[in-house]
């Protein structure tokens, strides 16, 4: 069953000192909902936060902000699935409507990741990862990405320079979004020289800790009055989400699997463009090849030649700037790849643009993997 | 008084994180660590512990200076996705002098060494790390 | 009455990777360039920023047992000797145990008496193995060795374990004959409760203290069993500095040529717990059967063993079993003051 996406708000992603998650929250809120033309109908909100709890000091945060934005009385729920919680929450928002639980559902995604310092921040973003070993490690969050990196670069002897542009491409199409956090130009060159997070990942290869809000108000066909978008179709898949334990690390099992499921219900060929899950450069790489947009071990060299670039022969590749350079506020950054998408084929998306964008295929996944959502965001 | 490290739930695990006990499937005849509910290849229930073998051959690894709260004192991280033979397992690597000396195919063996400490008063976890090994076989 | 004797089963050593030169302390602080020439140690080991005296003890014990070609299991007493225990209270035996595979029915406690508990714990086991409360008992000797930094006890403090798998005499590696200790009161070195740093009293440390109670317990040792220190193929002293063990063999009446496999402060610096024992383990990598050994640990406050110890042939089959002594000598990076400051938590920082 296909859902509408009836309005969309976001906010620019930064450090927001001055902002609360719930203020950060209702900015995107407000927005999303006067799009879709009032609170009226909107009879559930699925709140989509990754570390809010922990940053925020609140559990069940979902119907406090429902509260706060005055909608006290509908239903509310929390969906966390680490940095894949806002696909996972839009695509519960997507069952609630189909098994008619739900008629208009608000789908919130916010995260703050500067309420703490660094050092704290990221031992928080090791919770990302298979906790039953790691986090008795002092790994932080690109540890794992950076041996899958290595492991990359010296199964298909790419080299460091040809990964550079990616991060290139992600700050050029960056620099055209408003609410991109790293809103300006790089050269490839300067991906390899910044500063080291966990060799080979570099600060460019990697994403800024950023505090954000996202949300859509989603409706079913009966309610849905001059929508944005439609979602086609959502799926997803666990997988291993781990390095060791998988027997082709190089590729993300649970990606291939929820990318089966999706082309079985719908049609994905001929995508505009893509929003893809670029924690890393790393991560892009392999996201790509498990779709078979590049051959493996040829993603960054098509990368390079242009093709994902706008203009190019192949998608167009996060006209959003990505999670590399738009930002990635966890449990947000879902929310905001189904909101950019649904302006992309609205052709209101006030940056990078897709010609004529019918289709786009957004990706999202937790750590390297251990879960895998995604949507067919399609034009009305 | 502040704890944060957990009691229970590294106590819980000390047998596997001390021995480097794996789990074999009995099904399926393969290995994975730490041990899971299930065999993660096959779904089997039928598992049985096994000791891995503490020496194997680096596959990827890398130095991590982007570090955790509570870690500054052992920067930087090495960490490493280890070959065992039976399995691989990710963990942290130890004794490095510097971080060049690290390579792909490197041997490596476990030791027993810190990793965690709840501040000055709290609790000191021990894990295995593995080093370049001590004498060749 | 017979003396009760054992069997040293299994030995093993750890030395961490880190060296400091002493000519780095003395710069630091302000000593004339040769203030510790004559101490005789160029270089002394220093754990690494994720190393304790337990993550020393458990490879040093790692390796015994792995000599002792016994099953943890079969280990039923566990001393861990040590005068800086990562925990002031809970023991770093259980741990190790645990770790080794030795526990649940096992004796284990941590001892305390300066550098000497370790071999306490290896006299208290012998009369366990010898009487047959245990089959196999573990003693660990193992120390990240304080001293307070800019004193004089800081060119030689050193950090580095050995470790001993003792049982009853058959099949054993090399048999322990007999031993001695020799305790009083004397206030040579001591480290208050809740103290980071032990003192000292100097030169009191020497003739009241190392020599005196070193020398009763040997002399004690060669008269009740009717030897000379030429009957010896090897001995062993407590070892603070590269110096004095040298300067009590003599006066004991043993030569260089007896004692200088047993010396490995010069190396790496006064292991503290560890250091006679070190010495034990070289020279077992190194004895051939049939060679006699003389042992006699020291620890201040004030006490000695003295050990009189014969290598079976046994010996030969143990020695490849584990990482030598050498072996740990040889694997070494020099390191600066700066680094040995933050990975000994000489550096205050806020946690
Ligand atoms: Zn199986």
């Amino acid at each position: 069953m296909v859902v509408y996406v009836e309005g969309v708000g976001m906010t620019k992603i930064d450090r927001h000192y001055d902002y609360s998650l719930k203020d950060l929250a209702a900015n995107a809120a407000f927005a999303a909902i006067e799009q879709a033309g009032g609170v009226d109908g909107i009879d559930y909100l699925v709140f989509s936060s990754s570390l809010s709890s922990l940053q925020d000091n609140q559990l069940d945060t979902a119907s406090y902000l429902a509260t706060s934005l005055g909608l006290r009385g509908i239903k509310a729920l929390n969906v966390e699935a680490g940095e894949a919680s806002g696909l996972a929450a839009i695509s519960v928002a997507k069952s609630l409507l189909e098994s008619h639980q739900a008629d208009k559902v608000l789908v919130i995604g916010a995260e703050k990741l500067n309420e703490f310092v660094s050092s704290k921040v990221y031992k928080q973003l090791q919770m990302l990862y298979d906790g039953d070993t790691k986090s008795f490690y002092n790994i932080g969050f690109a540890g794992d990405a950076a041996i899958l990196m290595r492991l990359y670069m010296d199964t298909y002897n790419v080299d460091r320079e040809l990964m550079s542009y990616w991060p290139a491409l992600m700050h050029s199409n960056a620099k055209e979004n408003p609410y991109a956090m790293l809103n300006f130009a790089i050269k490839p060159d300067k991906v390899a020289k910044s500063q080291i997070l966990a060799d080979p990942i570099t600060l460019l290869d990697s994403y800024p800790l950023g505090d954000g809000a996202a949300a859509i108000v989603l409706s079913n066909k009966d309610m849905s009055s001059s929508p944005l978008a439609k979602i086609s179709a959502i799926e997803s898949s666990t997988g291993y989400g781990s390095i060791e334990l998988s027997e082709d690390p190089l590729l993300f099992d649970s990606l291939s699997e929820a990318f089966r499921r999706i082309s079985n219900i719908a049609d994905t060929s001929n995508l505009d463009f893509i929003e893809i899950h670029d924690s890393f450069t790393i991560t892009a790489m392999i996201i790509l090849e498990t779709l078979g947009l590049a051959n493996r071990g040829k993603a960054a060299e098509l990368v390079s030649t242009g093709y994902f670039s706008p203009g190019g022969k192949g998608p167009l590749a996060n006209p959003s700037g990505g999670l590399k350079a738009r930002g990635h506020p966890l449990g947000a950054t879902g929310v905001y790849q189904i909101a950019e998408s649904s302006l992309q084929v609205a052709n209101k998306f006030p940056g990078v643009k897709a010609n004529n964008a019918k289709k786009g295929l957004v990706v999202s996944l937790n750590g390297l993997g251990s879960s895998s959502y995604v949507a067919l965001v399609e034009g009305v | 008084m502040s704890m944060d490290l957990s009691i229970s739930r590294f106590w819980r695990k000390k047998e596997i994180i001390y021995k480097l006990n794996g789990a074999k499937c009995k099904s399926c005849g393969k290995v994975h660590y730490p041990p899971k509910n299930a065999c993660p290849y096959c779904g089997s229930r039928e598992l049985e512990l096994v000791e891995l073998p503490r020496r194997g051959k680096l596959i990827s690894y890398t130095t991590i200076y982007a570090i955790p709260e509570g870690a500054r004192h052992q920067s930087p991280i090495y960490y490493g996705l280890i070959d065992l033979g039976v399995t691989k397992i990710t963990a942290e690597l130890t004794d490095i002098v510097n971080a060049n000396s690290l390579k792909k195919d490197m041997e490596v063996e476990a030791t027993l060494r810190k990793t965690q400490e709840d501040r000055d008063a709290g609790l000191i976890y021990y894990v295995l790390k593995f080093r370049p090994v001590l004498v060749q076989k | 009455m017979a003396t009760p004797k054992a069997g040293i089963h299994g030995w093993g050593a750890y030395i961490p990777i880190y060296r400091l030169p002493l000519s780095d302390i003395a710069k630091i602080w302000g000593w004339h360039p040769d203030q510790y020439k004559g101490l005789a140690v160029e270089s002394k080991a220093i754990a690494g920023p994720d190393e304790d005296s337990l993550t020393m003890g458990y490879e040093a014990a790692y390796n015994a047992i792995k000599r002792s070609k016994i099953e943890p299991k079969k280990i039923s007493a566990i001393f861990f000797g040590t005068e800086s225990k990562p925990y002031a209270v809970k023991p770093s035996a259980t741990i190790i145990g645990e770790a080794l595979g030795i526990t649940p029915f096992t004796m284990a406690s941590d001892l305390e008496f300066a550098c000497r508990a370790a071999s306490e714990g290896m006299r208290s086991l012998i009369g366990m193995a010898a009487s047959g409360l245990i089959d196999y008992g573990l003693a660990i000797g193992s120390d990240t060795a304080q001293a307070n930094p800019g004193d004089v006890l800081e060119f030689t403090a050193a950090s580095g374990a050995a470790a001993f798998v003792i049982g009853r005499t058959s099949n054993a590696s090399a048999i322990i004959e007999d031993s001695v200790t020799f305790v009083t009161d004397t206030p040579d070195f001591w480290r208050r409760a809740s103290q980071p740093y032990p003192l000292h009293g100097e030169g009191f440390t020497g003739e009241p203290a190392y020599f005196y109670h070193i020398e009763n317990a040997v002399k004690a040792l060669l008269e009740r069993n009717g030897l000379k220190p030429s009957d010896f193929d090897y001995a062993i002293f407590h070892q603070p500095n590269g110096k004095f063990p040298v300067k009590v063999g003599q006066d004991l009446g043993f030569n260089m040529d007896q004692m200088k496999d047993g010396l490995v402060t010069p190396m790496i610096g006064n292991t503290y717990n560890a250091s006679a024992l070190m010495g034990l383990a070289r020279v077992l990598d190194k004895a051939k059967p049939g060679q006699k050994i003389l042992l006699a640990p020291f620890g201040s406050g004030a006490g000695s063993d003295a050990y009189l110890i014969t290598v079976t042939d046994e010996v030969e089959n143990r020695k490849p079993l584990a990482p030598t002594v050498e072996d740990y000598l040889n694997r070494k990076v020099l390191i600066d003051y700066a680094s040995y400051a933050k990975s000994r938590s000489i550096i205050h920082v806020i946690k």
